[in-house]
């Protein structure tokens, strides 16, 4: 198990070796733009206003993202409606919703790892068929457009619009098979660099700051460690690699969860395998834009897929999960 | 006054700031009518299907109309800059989904194209509760995806679902 710390000074390694692509190339191979808008998302300093649409649903956002000699720092807040706000210092996330209290999580601070894996890339361009489409301008920056279209019908077509010198994601389009737009966001507005992004949301209120530490003393003693758990897959999708098998606590579940993660490189599918006393409240298929959820119950067990696949591939993946010992 | 309509609008405002304001708000027809305009704007962006072409026209027009803010005072010189831009930003993303709805003009919307497709096709319930809720799964997944790694903490916007 590596420390949070010890992750952090790994990326930061990472960021300092890609320093040197860090001006992104419009000669760079097609793949390599992916590497990019990663890189730009964790490392650029930025804030705007993003509009996400996904049918009838639009929603604006602010979206701020530090990263500074204390590591990473990035808050979404909904422009719109009640409060409803996420703050995550590298691996806490803060949760605020409407007035209730705030919500304290600690999250894995590797999320930059997997797409970065050079057998991820590899996985990208075996699911993928890359091409690098017009020159555009989003939200007044110049902006490179690249598609990824999916060599079958087991994930979504992306389209993704990168500032030109920095390569950080300006506009996203998730298309279906028939080329219909799932899911759509882009920046209406947004600031690039510079020194006068607002930083005051990094540290928490003196409240906050308490209840974090509270919370943290009891997360501890949980925390996630790698497993075989026995459960098996037997039907995941064609391309899908597993990344990841962990036991995890998450958020109150007072029994940790079993995670299996898998990725064709670009789309994510997880397994969580929990055991319950009753049936789910919220049971069967759930989704919103280009992300699917579908729960399955087997024993004792409740069974939930998590994926930015087609629903037919979460149900695919829940109805193969069968418990194999061990 | 829309400065200050917007300003409430981002959630920036102080509580007894928004307590004046909203006393304004109730004396005076012309901020109302602002009032009115800017939440059109969020009716809009919620309802994207019932936005028409000719909207960010008249969109545009307000936007003429109002005061451009050259030179910020120089009593509060960051909170002027902050108000001019968050005008125009409400302006920019209503371009945006104007855009936005265009594009989805172009194709039949994705919902009624599910309900048309046939039964093979598996139609899903959008995360729909009573109030606000994270949905903890989804946060848990998004650690590991490429795409959600890219999107940064817009990626929230999956896991943390609006009314």
């Amino acid at each position: 198990m590596i420390s949070p710390t010890s992750k952090w000074r790994m990326y930061l390694a990472l960021t300092c070796l890609s320093a040197f692509n860090v001006q992104a190339d419009p000669l760079m191979s097609d793949a390599e733009w992916l590497r990019t808008m990663v890189f730009a998302a964790h490392q650029t300093n930025f804030s705007g206003v993003v509009v996400y649409q996904s049918g009838g649903r639009v929603e604006m956002s602010r979206i701020t993202h530090v990263a500074d000699g204390d590591g990473e720092h990035e808050r979404m807040e909904g422009l719109e409606g009640e409060r409803r706000e996420v703050i995550r210092n590298n691996d806490k996330v803060r949760v605020y919703l409407g007035d209730q209290k705030v919500r304290v999580e600690n999250r894995r601070s590797h999320r930059v790892f997997p797409s970065l894996l050079p057998e991820q890339m590899q996985a990208l361009k075996e699911n993928y068929l890359i091409t690098q489409s017009e020159e555009d301008r989003v939200a007044e920056y110049h902006a490179h457009t690249v598609v990824f279209q999916p060599k079958d019908n087991l994930r979504y077509t992306r389209k993704m619009w990168a500032h030109s010198e920095s390569g950080l994601l300006l506009k996203a389009v998730v298309l279906d098979e028939h080329g219909r737009i799932i899911e759509q966001q882009a920046f209406s507005q947004i600031k690039i660099g510079g020194k006068d992004i607002d930083r005051k949301w990094i540290k928490p209120s003196e409240d906050d700051a308490l209840h974090l530490a509270r919370h943290l003393e009891q997360a501890s003693h949980s925390g996630a460690e790698s497993v075989v758990s026995g459960w098996q897959i037997d039907a995941i999708p064609v391309g899908f690699k597993k990344l990841f098998e962990l036991r995890r606590s998450i958020s109150d579940k007072k029994i940790p969860v079993v995670q299996m993660v898998y990725s064709d490189g670009l789309s994510g599918i997880s397994i969580f395998i929990e055991k319950v006393s009753q049936a789910p409240t919220k049971a069967g298929l759930s989704g919103q834009g280009a992300v699917h959820v579908y729960n399955r119950r087997v024993g004792d067990y409740l069974v939930t897929v998590v994926g930015e696949v087609p629903p037919r591939v979460v149900i695919q993946v829940a109805d193969s999960v069968r418990y194999a010992g061990g | 006054m829309k400065e200050k309509i917007s300003v409430l609008m981002d959630g920036e405002m102080f509580e007894d700031d928004a307590e004046l304001f909203f006393d304004k708000l109730k004396r005076h027809p012309q901020t109302s009518q602002d009032w009115a305009m800017y939440h059109l704007i969020g009716d809009a962006l919620r309802q994207p299907e019932h936005i028409h072409r000719d909207v960010s026209a008249a969109f545009h027009e307000r936007l003429q109309a109002e005061p451009t803010i050259l030179a910020p005072q120089s009593r509060a010189p960051q909170r002027m800059k902050h108000y001019a831009l968050s005008a125009a930003a409400s302006l920019m993303a209503l371009a945006l989904v104007a855009w936005m709805s265009l594009q989805i003009d172009k194709e039949p919307a994705p919902q009624l194209a599910a309900a048309q497709q046939s039964d093979n096709v598996v139609r899903p319930a959008s995360f729909q509760s009573n109030d606000y809720q994270s949905n903890d799964y989804l946060m848990a997944h998004q650690e590991f995806s490429p795409s959600a790694d890219v999107q940064g903490a817009a990626s929230y916007i999956h896991s943390v679902e609006a009314k």
